[in-house]
C-alpha cells in the first residue's frame, strides 16, 4: 500500500518538475522578448530623429544592405508589434502553467498526506 | 573586394556598439528578478550587490558616451588624419581617416545609418537619457533593499546584545483568563482587555527592538520548529478568542506593519508568530496603555536589567498578586479604600451562602479578570452598591477612574484617558454582569467626559453618576449619541449634575434589582 502510494508520489513529483522547467522556460523567452521590445523601441525613437537625406542599412549576414527610411521605420514597427504579440501569448502561456502547477501541487501535498498516514499505520502495525 | 576591404580599413567608421549593451542588461536585470522570485526569502543582500554591480556597469556605458561625444564634436574639425590603424589584435599600421563627417550608427537591431557628426551626437544624447534613467531606477531599487539589509543588521546586533536593546521579558504563569468572555456586538468594538491576548496580539506588531527575545539563541530549524508550536498555540488561542476583533489591533498593524513587514518578509513571518508565544510583554507607551487598569491584578515588579545567557540584557518583569492601595476619585472628593466596602458585602454574601456570618473584611483581593474588577469597584450610593460604569465605556473616565498609586501606570494614564474617549460609546455592549440600562443613562454618562475634547478642564466638576455598565441599545446609533451630548454638554455641564441624581433613583436595572435580591435573603 505505502509502495504504491510511493511510487504515485514519484510520478507526481516528476510531472511537477518538468510544469516548473517549462515554467520557467517560457519566462525566459519573455523575458529576452522583453528586451527586445526595448531595444526596438530605442530604433524607433532614433529613425524618428533622423531625415531622408541619411541611408539607412541593414545587416543581413555579413553584408550592410540599403533600406529606405520609411521602410524601415514600417520594419520596425512591424516587428514591435509581432514582438508585443508573442509576449502576451507567453503571459498567456505562463498563466496556464501557474494553474497547472498549483494543481500539480496540490495533488502532491495529498499524495504525500496519504502517504505520511499510510507509513504511520504500517508503523503502527509493526 | 581587397580594396574595398582596404577603403573600409581606412574609412574607418564608428560602430556604436552600445545598443547590444542595452540587451545585455536587460537580460541581466530580468535574471536578477528570476533569482529574487525563485527563492522565497529574498536575498536583500545579494539583490543590493547585483544592483551595485549594474550601476557600476552604466555609468562606464555612460562616461564611453561622453568620450563619445567629445569624440564626434572634435571629428568634423580636419577634413584628414593621419592615424595609426590596427591591423589585427598586434600590429598597427599608418593610414588616414577620412569622411570624418560620415558616421554610420548602429541604430540596434540590425539597423544602420549612416549620419552627420551632428545627428550623432544628438542620437548619443537620446542614449544618454535611457542610460540615466536606468540609472535612476538601479539607484531607487538599491535604496529599497538597503533598507532591508539595514533591517537584518539590526536584528543581528540586537541577537548579539549590543546596541543598546534591552529585553523585556515577563514569565505568565498560569494567569489563564477565568472571566467571561465577552462577545463583541459591534465589529469595530473595543477589544476587552484581557492582559494575556493583548500582549500576544501587541506582540506581533513589535518593533524590532522589542520582539526576538530568544532568538538569537535558536538556530533556523529550531526556530522553524518553534514556529510551527507557536502556530498550533495560535490556533487554540485564536478560538477561544475569535470575538477579540482587534480594531486596534489593526489600527496598529497599518502604522506598524510597514516597518515590521520587512523584518517579517525576511524572516518569513517567524517574528510574529515566535512573540506570540506570549513572554515578552513590551513596554512600549502606545501599546501597553490598551491593557488598560484592570487586568494588572497588584502591583507590578519591575526588575533591575538582568543579564542573560542570550547576551541581551533583559528585565523581568511580572505581575504580583499584591493588594494595591488604589485611590478612587468619585468625585465627591471622597476616596475609597479599594474595594474595602465591597469587599465585605463580598464576603458577607460569601459567608451568607456558605451559612456563616464574619463581620471583617478580609483584603482578599480575588481579581482574576475585569468581572471582579467592576464588582469591587463599587459606589456606594444611598446605602446600596451600585456598579460602576466600565473605565473603557465611559468618556467620564476622567472623574471616575481609579487612580493608580503605582508609578507604571501614571505614564499610561493619559493614553488610556485618550482611549477610552473615543471609542467609548462603542465599549458599551460589553458587560460582564450582562445588565443593561435605560437609554437615558448614555447622555448623562457621557456628559462629562466629552470637557476634555473641548478644553483640559471646563472648571466644573461634574459628579459621575454611578450608572450600571452597559449601553446596549444605544450603541446602535453611534454617530448622534457621542457629537450631540457634547455639543449639549457646554450649555447643560451645571444642568447635569442636577438631572442625574433625580433620574438616577429611578433608574434599576433588572440585573441590579435581581442582584439585590440575591444578598437581601
Amino acid at each position: 500500500m505505502a509502495e504504491a502510494i510511493q511510487k504515485k508520489l514519484q510520478l507526481e513529483l516528476e510531472k511537477y518538475q518538468q510544469m516548473q522547467k517549462d515554467v520557467s522556460k517560457s519566462m525566459s523567452a519573455r523575458q529576452k522578448l522583453e528586451a527586445q521590445v526595448t531595444e526596438n523601441n530605442i530604433v524607433k525613437e532614433e529613425l524618428d530623429l533622423l531625415d531622408t537625406q541619411n541611408t539607412v542599412y541593414k545587416l543581413i549576414g555579413p553584408v550592410l544592405v540599403k533600406q529606405d527610411l520609411e521602410e524601415a521605420k514600417a520594419t520596425v514597427a512591424k516587428r514591435l508589434e509581432y514582438i508585443n504579440g508573442e509576449i502576451q501569448r507567453y503571459e498567456m502561456l505562463l498563466k496556464d502553467m501557474e494553474k497547472k502547477s498549483e494543481q500539480h501541487r496540490e495533488v502532491l501535498s495529498s499524495l504525500q498526506q496519504e502517504y505520511q498516514r499510510a507509513q504511520g499505520r504500517a508503523v503502527g502495525k509493526v | 573586394m581587397f580594396r574595398k576591404c582596404q577603403c573600409q580599413l581606412l574609412d574607418v567608421d564608428i560602430w556604436n556598439v552600445v545598443p547590444f549593451t542595452f540587451s545585455c542588461f536587460l537580460f541581466n536585470s530580468s535574471s536578477m528578478r528570476t533569482c529574487q522570485t525563485s527563492r522565497k526569502l529574498p536575498c536583500s543582500d545579494c539583490v543590493v550587490k547585483g544592483c551595485e554591480d549594474q550601476i557600476q556597469h552604466w555609468k562606464n556605458v555612460k562616461g564611453d558616451y561622453e568620450v563619445l561625444e567629445d569624440r564626434l564634436k572634435t571629428l568634423p574639425d580636419k577634413v584628414s588624419y593621419d592615424i595609426m590603424v590596427p591591423f589585427g589584435p598586434l600590429a598597427f599600421m599608418p593610414g588616414k581617416l577620412v569622411h570624418t563627417n560620415e558616421i554610420t550608427v548602429l541604430l540596434g537591431d540590425n539597423w544602420f545609418a549612416k549620419c552627420s557628426a551632428k545627428q550623432a551626437q544628438m542620437l548619443v544624447e537620446h542614449r544618454k537619457k535611457h542610460v540615466q534613467s536606468a540609472l535612476d531606477d538601479l539607484h531607487k531599487t538599491k535604496k529599497n533593499f538597503e533598507a532591508r539589509v539595514g533591517f537584518t543588521e539590526d536584528l543581528e546586533k540586537l541577537s548579539d546584545g549590543k546596541g543598546g536593546y534591552v529585553d523585556i521579558r515577563e514569565e505568565l504563569e498560569g494567569v489563564v483568563c477565568k472571566g467571561k468572555r465577552r462577545v463583541s456586538l459591534k465589529p469595530h468594538s473595543k477589544p476587552k482587555t484581557e492582559a494575556i491576548v493583548k500582549m500576544e496580539e501587541e506582540e506581533e506588531e513589535e518593533m524590532l527592538n522589542a520582539e526576538g527575545s530568544k532568538r538569537g539563541v535558536l538556530s533556523e530549524e529550531e526556530l522553524w520548529a518553534r514556529l510551527d508550536e507557536l502556530e498550533a498555540q495560535e490556533q487554540q488561542e485564536e478560538e477561544l478568542d475569535r470575538r477579540f476583533d482587534s480594531a486596534d489591533t489593526n489600527g496598529n498593524d497599518d502604522t506598524t506593519s510597514s516597518s515590521s513587514e520587512e523584518e517579517k518578509d525576511e524572516e518569513g513571518d517567524r517574528p510574529a508568530e515566535r512573540s506570540k508565544g506570549g513572554t515578552t510583554m513590551p513596554l512600549n507607551g502606545s501599546q501597553v496603555d490598551r491593557t488598560a487598569l484592570p487586568p494588572r491584578d497588584g502591583g507590578k515588579e519591575e526588575q533591575e536589567d538582568d543579564e542573560e545567557d542570550d547576551g541581551l540584557p533583559t528585565i523581568h518583569f511580572s505581575h504580583t498578586v499584591e493588594p494595591k492601595k488604589v485611590r478612587i476619585n468619585t468625585g465627591k472628593n471622597t476616596t475609597l479604600k479599594f474595594s474595602e466596602m465591597k469587599e465585605q458585602k463580598q464576603q458577607a454574601k460569601r459567608k451568607k451562602n456558605n451559612g456563616t456570618s464574619n463581620g471583617h473584611s478580609h483584603h482578599g483581593l480575588h481579581i482574576t479578570s475585569p468581572t471582579d474588577i467592576y464588582r469591587l469597584f463599587v459606589d456606594v450610593k444611598n446605602g446600596e452598591p451600585v456598579p460602576r460604569k466600565s473605565i473603557l465605556k465611559s468618556r467620564s473616565r476622567e472623574n471616575s477612574v481609579c487612580s493608580d498609586t503605582s508609578e507604571s501606570s501614571a505614564a499610561d494614564f493619559e493614553e488610556r484617558r485618550t482611549l477610552g474617549r473615543s471609542p467609548s460609546h462603542d465599549d458599551n455592549t460589553y458587560s460582564d454582569t450582562g445588565s443593561a440600562i435605560t437609554e437615558e443613562d448614555a447622555p448623562t454618562g457621557e456628559l462629562p467626559v466629552p470637557t476634555s475634547r473641548f478644553q483640559a478642564f471646563s472648571g466644573t466638576v461634574v459628579e459621575k453618576e454611578p450608572i450600571p455598565l452597559s449601553v446596549p441599545q444605544l450603541t446602535i446609533a453611534p454617530p448622534a449619541l457621542p457629537t450631540i451630548p457634547e455639543r449639549k454638554l457646554e450649555e447643560v455641564v451645571p444642568e447635569a449634575p442636577q438631572e442625574a441624581p433625580q433620574e438616577a433613583p429611578k433608574r434599576v436595572s433588572k440585573f441590579k434589582a435581581a442582584r439585590l435580591q440575591h444578598k437581601g435573603p
